[in-house]
């Protein structure tokens, strides 16, 4: 338990994870599919920067005078999950437009009356 | 050296002869610009081939970093013979293609749709190269959306369907192989394969849970996409509503570089020392029996011909699966093989299927009865292709079936052999009752008039160039398995 509390940023990952992953997987409703996709990333991210993050440092941007190497945090994972940003933002605006498509020829965004109209 | 920026030089290209694409409004100069730029990578892998046989194995940098901080490709000779397979096959499903593409989509999707397969082969070869974790990531997520893309082309209610349920589940697999990649970052700090297994190699005492846990999330997410037993759901579907060619694709190229990856991440990131001490091979060893059988089984009810085939690619990849299981030497030397095997076979089978659909009208099983009389080749090429399939001698088919028998016994698990022939036999049941009732039977070919929906050669020459190809790598396959044997050292 106090495990989970000293990293505190971990452990709110994870739970965020598991509830994005819930919600993709057990929800009928195609956007609130989406929705849980992009709680799962979003806790990917958390996770990922909280990994690069140090106490009491600067972000690893210089404005004035360098502070020397030991002065900023790690800028590795901030500058990775921008790609991972870039990567769901595709993927939702892919995943919304194949719900608008099934929107206009189902008439529903319920996955289950779509796989019964489908039979 | 030039030719040592040769697999790099092939993803750019592909990449940027994608981006050409739609500003070409004459869909037959973008057949021409997409056969040629597989064309061209398909010889510079075979000078990389050639270079990695003479010299031995070597990381490419990528940019101006030095590793760890830059990209790094592996370039190794397993890698290469990847290489050549991706294009080889994406070069005759393409030459086929080229003549049937519009029965599929309409005209002016054409280019986009060329753009994606280009983008997509580039992506796959950039996972099987990279040697840079997150770098592979973003292969896969723009594999993710081409993939899905060439699902959906054919702007039908089930497409759509299919490509949503494929994009679904393949996003479920993405977050949790990132989230695996967290892992691995957290506790290595490195991004870079072969830093990340020396530190692993160092470190692994210290954290039993987190690398069981980051092993399930590789094994599922990686799994996920390649369609590992009981997470193929979205499979069927997206393989047989897609166009023929995109299944020809998807079926033998795309969940051939996620297992690689897998493969790559059990034994070059871990390695076998490490995972040794966990129980995830026997679990993918067991999931592998599971799809080798229930794979079969399904297959067997269904009516729909494209989606025999395509439960048939689950079975196959239980193979796979069951190969990299087995965690012997024999045992991933096999996992290759059969990579190659089935990805020649299985684009044979879909070009096939489609000219079969294509020539007759007809999707279901019933209605393809006596369709030997009306197109002998096109059958007979299915025929020989399902001959491997099944595995009789001489086809790769066998050779992998043989090999992983050997592999059971010495891995000490003689009851697996009974799995492998349990599964021979199924396929037999699904296979040969489409060429039985295709070429015999009274009442099969009443009314049927000979060669009378037969295509010509020149359509079929892709088709059975493939089929060629399969039997040498059948009757090759010892000078094949003793090249990766020498790729893996």
């Amino acid at each position: 338990m106090e495990k989970l509390l000293t990293n505190y940023y971990e452990t709110g990952a994870i739970i965020l994870f598991g509830i994005g992953f819930m919600t993709l997987l057990l929800n009928n409703n195609l956007i609130k599919k989406i929705i849980g996709m992009n709680i799962m990333d979003t806790a990917v991210f958390l996770f990922f920067i909280a990994k690069g993050y140090i106490q009491g440092k600067e972000a690893p941007i210089i404005s004035g005078n360098f502070k020397g190497m030991e002065g900023y945090i790690n800028p590795i994972p901030t500058s990775l999950m921008l790609t991972g940003i870039v990567v769901a933002v595709s993927t939702t605006a892919f995943a919304l437009a194949l719900t608008v498509k099934i929107y206009e020829k189902y008439g529903t965004v319920e996955l289950d009356k779509i796989l019964n109209k489908g039979e | 050296m030039l030719i040592d920026s040769f697999p790099l030089l092939t993803v750019l290209l592909l990449f940027i002869t994608a981006s050409i694409m739609p500003l070409l409004k004459k869909s037959n100069l973008v057949k021409g610009i997409c056969i040629i730029s597989f064309i061209v990578s398909f010889v510079m892998y075979l000078a990389t081939l050639n270079r990695v046989l003479k010299t031995g194995d070597y990381f490419y940098r990528v940019g101006h970093f030095n590793a760890p901080f830059g990209i790094e490709f592996h370039v190794g000779t397993v890698e290469c013979i990847m290489g050549i397979l991706f294009t080889f096959v994406a070069i005759m499903v393409i030459w086929n293609s080229i003549y049937n593409i519009h029965f599929d989509i309409r005209e002016d999707k054409i280019p986009l749709y060329y753009l994606l397969v280009n983008i997509l082969i580039a992506s796959l070869l950039g996972i099987v190269f990279s040697n840079d974790m997150f770098n592979v990531f973003v292969f896969i997520e723009i594999g993710n959306l081409a993939s899905c893309g060439i699902v959906v082309v054919k702007d039908k209610k089930e497409n759509i369907k299919a490509g949503m349920k494929y994009l679904i589940m393949s996003c479920l697999g993405s977050g949790l192989v990132l989230m695996g990649i967290a892992f691995l970052y957290s506790i290595t700090g490195h991004l870079n394969m072969t830093y990340i297994h020396n530190e692993l190699v160092k470190n692994y005492i210290h954290y039993p849970r987190t690398i069981l846990i980051t092993l399930g999330l590789f094994t599922v997410g990686l799994g996920v996409k390649s369609a590992m037993f009981p997470l193929h759901t979205w499979l069927p579907d997206a393989h047989s509503n897609a166009p023929t060619t995109s299944s020809a694709i998807l079926s033998s190229l795309v969940l051939k570089g996620y297992i690689l990856f897998l493969i790559k991440v059990l034994y070059r990131v871990f390695g076998i020392e490490i995972i040794r001490n966990f129980p995830i091979l026997n679990i993918i060893l067991v999931l592998g029996c599971l799809g080798m059988i229930l794979g079969s089984i399904f297959a067997i009810f269904q009516k729909n011909l494209k989606r025999v085939i395509a439960y048939s690619t689950v079975a196959q990849m239980g193979y796979i699966f069951f190969a990299i299981g087995l965690g012997t030497e024999l045992g991933i030397i096999m996992s290759i093989f059969h990579i190659i095997g089935h990805a020649v076979t299985k684009a044979a089978l879909f070009l096939c299927t489609g000219a079969i659909i294509q020539g007759t009208g007809h999707k279901n099983l019933d209605e393809l009865k006596g369709v030997g009389k009306e197109m002998p080749y096109t059958l007979g090429l299915f025929f020989i292709a399902s001959l491997s399939m099944i595995g009789i001698p001489l086809l790769p088919g066998f050779v992998s079936k043989w090999y992983l028998a050997l592999g059971s016994i010495e891995a000490n698990k003689t009851l697996l052999i009974a799995v492998i022939l349990a599964s021979s036999l199924l396929n037999a049941v699904y296979y040969f009752p489409v060429s039985i009732n295709g070429f015999f039977g009274e009442e099969n070919l009443r009314g049927k008039i000979y060669k009378s929906k037969s295509k010509s050669l020149k359509e079929l020459l892709p088709i059975i160039i493939l089929v060629i190809a399969m039997i040498y790598i059948g009757i090759d396959s010892q000078s094949i398995i003793n090249l990766i044997k020498t790729g893996l050292v």
